[in-house]
């Protein structure tokens, strides 16, 4: 949809954005719209091919609290944390990708079954509050501004790290659509039987897309962790963080590049337009008009806000 | 500790019982509407919330609020049908979509209480005894709600088998064409099922409001427990989830005994995702393709 330049000329745009408008508020909206676009977009990854995981929420805790609290007990670096989070997250998704794959769990049993996970994650959290400091969550230790351990008090940091993220994201969305794995997987999720009748590994695509995904979504947890600097399991695991992963790339479109990222900004941009006109006074208001949009919008728009416009000009060329 | 997990082995019998009434529930609208309801604990929820206003704002007696609460309860579930689920029938989506929209129901109904009611707990205050049969403790609303549910269950299922309206609903559920042939108005038996089943949220949140405060995310972990029941009993079988219910009550009373409540929970969900992966058509299910 996008050419070249007009690529080119929106990222120069927001490149430059923090020093046009050097607001610390729209730079931290701008912040947590690229973080959790960097998420969903690892969402889609799955959701594109059929995959709708309810239970993403379990990769972010486990990135997440793996990260920080061998950051806060043992003091090691964030970055070597990311790596490990991201792999606890790889090995939870093996064992259970591999088990619904082996079982041929697809469709609103696959949804459920990672709805159940997702919750399966923040109770263990929960449980064992001696450590993780159960629901009241806990907070990272402050160093001041450290590359070494990915904390910094200039937002502005944050703002190009998660830019670059995100990009990653999008390139790797890329990567798998030219690969041999894209046709693969749109053949799987279009038709499983027929898919295995020409040769084509299930589970082997499957469990390959699952791990990816697994790992960018604890990757961009310890991001967002890092950047925030406190942990709570109902923002980072469990069935309503889980939920508002799939509903931002859903909104947006889960089947186009940009989708995803659409969707993340529209929905922070309208919480955040609804709390700052509105304030204290009606919390959850904005959460009501923002899951009735969406209700209307999953029925009467499935392919997604973005998904759609892209149809419509298709179709006007 | 035999005494302990004797109490806890009967509070979860007697806790089985308000379980199996929600599956209940679940399982009608899942067999009559096709419709996966991933907010019906949400609306046990709201309905939870009527009883507190009707007595402690508005100073009606407890039992008559329950009254008054069952119209209302019945009406969401009607105008659930109207605004949402016949719009999704209509556009032929596919079940995750279905899935999807209802779960996006959660998140309006919990946020409008929150909007409405506030976040802090509310509850119905009613004197009620402890009752004790030598070692072992129950409380009075539990044994209430036990007996209540069974009581329900009874005329549900005598509702469903002796009236012409049941017949035409158990028509629908078996085959709709079928049933069209009959003369039976499948877009009315829907109707019927949803304020059935809106009814039940309210017969459930009247037996709960003595024993549970409310506040905005109480229903989540019941919407839960209920599809960890039905999807155990195998989805529409109205035995399979009578069974599962109680299974699932002592197992997680007996858990949460031994551990933490969190413990009991996630064993709920491990037994639910085991099933899903080694048994998709539960304990009493007809096998169907995935």
């Amino acid at each position: 949809m996008f050419s070249k330049l007009s690529l080119i000329i929106l990222f120069a745009i927001i490149a430059l954005f923090p020093h046009l408008f050097p607001s610390p508020y729209l730079i931290h909206i701008a912040t947590l719209i690229f973080i959790w676009s960097f998420i969903t977009t690892a969402w889609s990854y799955m959701g594109r091919f059929g995959l709708v995981s309810l239970g993403h929420g379990a990769f972010l805790g486990l990135g997440a609290y793996t990260s920080s609290l061998l950051f806060n007990h043992y003091g090691l670096t964030p970055w070597i944390g990311l790596l490990l989070g991201g792999l606890m997250a790889v090995l939870f998704a093996i064992i259970i990708g591999y088990a619904c794959f082996r079982f041929g769990v697809i469709g609103d049993y696959f949804a459920l079954l990672t709805l159940a996970l997702g919750q399966v994650v923040a109770l263990t959290i929960i449980a064992f509050r001696d450590i993780t400091g159960g629901s009241l969550g806990f907070t990272l230790k402050s160093k001041g501004t450290s590359l070494l351990y990915l904390q910094s008090e200039e937002k502005i940091h944050f703002y190009y790290l998660s830019l670059g993220f995100l990009i990653l994201a999008m390139l790797v969305w890329k990567w798998i659509d030219r690969s041999k794995m894209q046709k693969a997987l749109r053949a799987i999720g279009e038709d499983e039987i027929a898919a295995s009748t020409l040769g084509i590994g299930i589970i082997r695509y499957k469990m390959i897309i699952t791990m990816i995904s697994a790992f960018m979504t604890a990757v961009g947890a310890v991001l967002y962790a890092q950047y925030v600097t406190y942990l709570n399991p109902f923002t980072l695991s469990g069935v309503v963080a889980s939920l508002e992963i799939a509903f931002k790339a859903i909104l947006g479109g889960m089947f186009s590049l940009w989708g995803p990222t659409v969707g993340t900004a529209l929905i922070i941009a309208l919480e955040e337009y609804i709390r700052v006109s509105y304030g204290g006074k009606f919390v959850g208001f904005s959460q009501i008009i923002y899951g009735a949009a969406l209700v209307l919008l999953i029925i009467f728009l499935p392919k997604g806000i973005y998904g759609t416009l892209q149809q419509f000009f298709q179709r006007k060329k | 500790m035999v005494e302990l997990l004797l109490n806890a082995v009967i509070n979860g019998i007697l806790l089985g019982g308000v379980l199996a009434l929600l599956a209940f529930g679940l399982n009608l609208i899942f067999g009559v509407v096709k419709i996966i309801h991933l907010a019906y604990g949400q609306c046990v929820m709201l309905g939870m919330y009527l009883i507190y206003t009707f007595v402690d704002l508005l100073g009606i007696p407890l039992i008559p609020a329950c009254l008054l609460t069952l119209p209302l309860t019945g009406a969401l579930g009607v105008a659930l049908q109207w605004l949402v689920i016949n719009p999704l029938l209509r556009a032929k989506a596919n079940p995750l979509t279905q899935l999807l929209a209802l779960a996006g129901l959660i998140i309006v109904f919990e946020n409008l209480a929150q909007v409405i009611w506030g976040a802090d707990l509310r509850g119905v205050k009613v004197p009620l005894p402890l009752i004790n049969f030598g070692p072992i403790f129950l409380r009075a609303s539990n044994l209430i709600a036990f007996f209540g549910a069974l009581l329900t269950l009874l005329s549900l299922y005598l509702f469903l088998h002796k009236t012409y309206l049941g017949l035409a609903i158990r028509s629908t559920a078996q085959n709709v064409d079928s049933a069209r042939l009959m003369g039976i108005n499948p877009g009315l038996i829907y109707y019927t099922t949803m304020a059935a089943g809106g009814i039940l949220t309210g017969i459930i949140a009247a037996f709960f409001s003595p024993i549970y405060a409310v506040h905005p995310h109480f229903g989540g972990s019941f919407t839960m427990m209920a599809f960890i029941i039905v999807v155990l009993g195998g989805m529409g079988s109205m035995l399979g989830g009578f069974i599962g219910a109680f299974i699932i009550g002592i197992v997680t009373s007996v858990t949460a005994v031994l551990t933490s409540t969190e413990m009991g929970e996630i064993v709920a969900l491990v037994i639910f995702i085991s099933v899903i992966l080694v048994r998709p058509q539960g304990l009493l299910g007809i096998k169907i393709s995935r």
